[in-house]
């Protein structure tokens, strides 16, 4: 829904600080145990220096992401914090930058699969209050939503494939 | 107002992100669970276990901590804390950005692949007897700035406003566990995992993450590729989404609706879905 863009107070930054730390922390202990998950079976884990590593690279995702939001929070115009984020991810990383190799060594000992996990049980929470208003669509409903769905990913990867093709990239 | 009324909810609902943290961590443990299709595999993601016990803990009665008080709080994580992945998938966007570059093209027209789904979706909605529902229902996959655009210009008790609200609400439950199997599904015919890379950015964030999460799963050599692709149609899908509404899907979907609806609709009588 557009939101009017919500004032910047002490209290947002304080609030952005926080979400974002109760997120690394379950996102620390989940990459920690993901990682020990795709090790099964290879070995023993080296949990203490796992944790060492994760470490910065998890600040680093939560400082580019608290200065995202920061951004896309106090900067006027329609631009979302999640484009923001993307651009400093991106100027960050990009070869030829000083940060490069710090900023991609660090972060990639963090899993992109366990930074989706906390999100997403927060997310089945938040989802639950939506449920008595699932129950009320009916089969016809919920089946054209489906094929709306499925219709616009399958086109999308259609014409991906196709200009793809043409490319010679694939 | 209260001073740092924001925050001293976030504090005191608690019991919630304790509850969130053990949820992560028994679905960590679980891991991945493959079901092999085939040559390839239906993969289960713990992020998918997550959302579903998340949702589980919210509307069964034995988790009395998780109730309404914690619904702005949650979604307050949603939004923030995709924040975390969103800035991962950013890195390896900067770290891959030749091939990004490269796949420009492929990755700008991907995004009028979407328009597709209203020459399949539309027919279908009215034959199930749909009439201007189908408009909000078909013209887009319904996420936050689709629905606004349809507040705006027709409201949300108009009969578009209440068709984009089931797509939206039915893309809410079940859309990311959908676009996951299907990523699986897409994986086992002809189409590279690269063009199904780009698919995966048409949605919101957790569809986003569920369906490039499959894929990476699926073909780990090809991880930091498939995540530049998604992450990039995913920002591609955010800058144009509204534009790319009110210039081409709307003008389109209603067109259509003018020309199908006589011819497939004719026998039906006006039934509303939503009622």
């Amino acid at each position: 829904m557009a939101k009017a863009k919500e004032k910047l107070t002490s209290d947002t930054f304080l609030e952005f600080t926080l979400v974002l730390l109760i997120t690394a922390v379950i996102c620390l202990i989940g990459n920690l145990i993901y990682a020990w998950a795709a090790a099964r079976g290879a070995g023993p884990v080296d949990w203490a220096a796992n944790f060492v590593q994760s470490v910065p690279g998890l600040l680093i995702l939560c400082g580019i992401s608290w200065v995202g939001l920061v951004m896309g929070a106090a900067i006027p115009g329609p631009v979302p914090s999640i484009i923001w984020i993307t651009v400093i991810g991106i100027v960050l990383s990009v070869p030829g930058m000083p940060t490069s190799k710090y900023v991609i060594d660090s972060t990639s000992k963090i899993a992109l699969l366990a930074t989706c996990t906390p999100v997403l049980a927060y997310a089945g929470v938040s989802m639950g209050k939506d449920w008595a208003e699932f129950k009320k669509i009916g089969w016809r409903g919920v089946l054209v939503s489906g094929l709306v769905m499925f219709g616009t990913f399958f086109g999308s990867a259609i014409v991906a494939e196709i200009i793809l093709k043409i490319q010679g990239i694939i | 107002m209260e001073k740092f009324k924001n925050t001293k909810e976030l504090l005191s609902n608690w019991p919630l992100h304790i509850t969130c943290f053990v949820i992560v961590i028994i679905c960590e443990c679980i891991g991945i669970i493959k079901i092999p299709v085939g040559n390839s595999s239906i993969m289960l993601l713990p992020m998918l276990f997550a959302m579903v016990i998340g949702m589980i803990v919210y509307i069964s009665k034995p988790f009395t901590w998780i109730n309404s008080k914690c619904d702005k709080t949650s979604s307050k994580f949603v939004v923030i804390g995709v924040s975390l992945l969103i800035a991962k998938m950013g890195i390896t966007s900067g770290a891959s950005i030749q091939s990004v570059i490269k796949a420009g093209p492929a990755l700008i027209f991907q995004e009028f692949g979407n328009l597709g789904t209203i020459f399949f979706a539309l027919p279908i909605a009215l034959l199930f007897g749909f009439k201007r529902e189908s408009i909000g229902l078909t013209y887009s996959i319904a996420r936050e700035p689709n629905v606004a655009v349809i507040a705006n210009e027709y409201t949300l008790d108009s009969p578009e406003g209440r068709g984009v609200m089931i797509t939206y609400t039915v893309g809410t439950l079940i859309g990311t566990i959908f676009v996951g199997l299907l990523a699986s599904i897409l994986a086992m015919t002809p189409l590279h995992p690269y063009a199904i890379a780009m698919a995966c950015g048409v949605g919101s964030g957790s569809m986003m993450a569920a369906s490039s999460g499959t894929l990476i799963a699926l073909f780990p050599n090809m991880a930091d590729q498939i995540s530049a692709y998604a992450a990039t149609s995913n920002i591609l899908s955010n800058i144009d989404g509204v534009v790319m509404a009110v210039v081409i899907s709307i003008p389109l979907t209603n067109f259509l609706y003018k020309h199908w609806e006589p011819i497939i609709g004719k026998r039906k009588k006006n039934k509303s879905e939503n009622n």
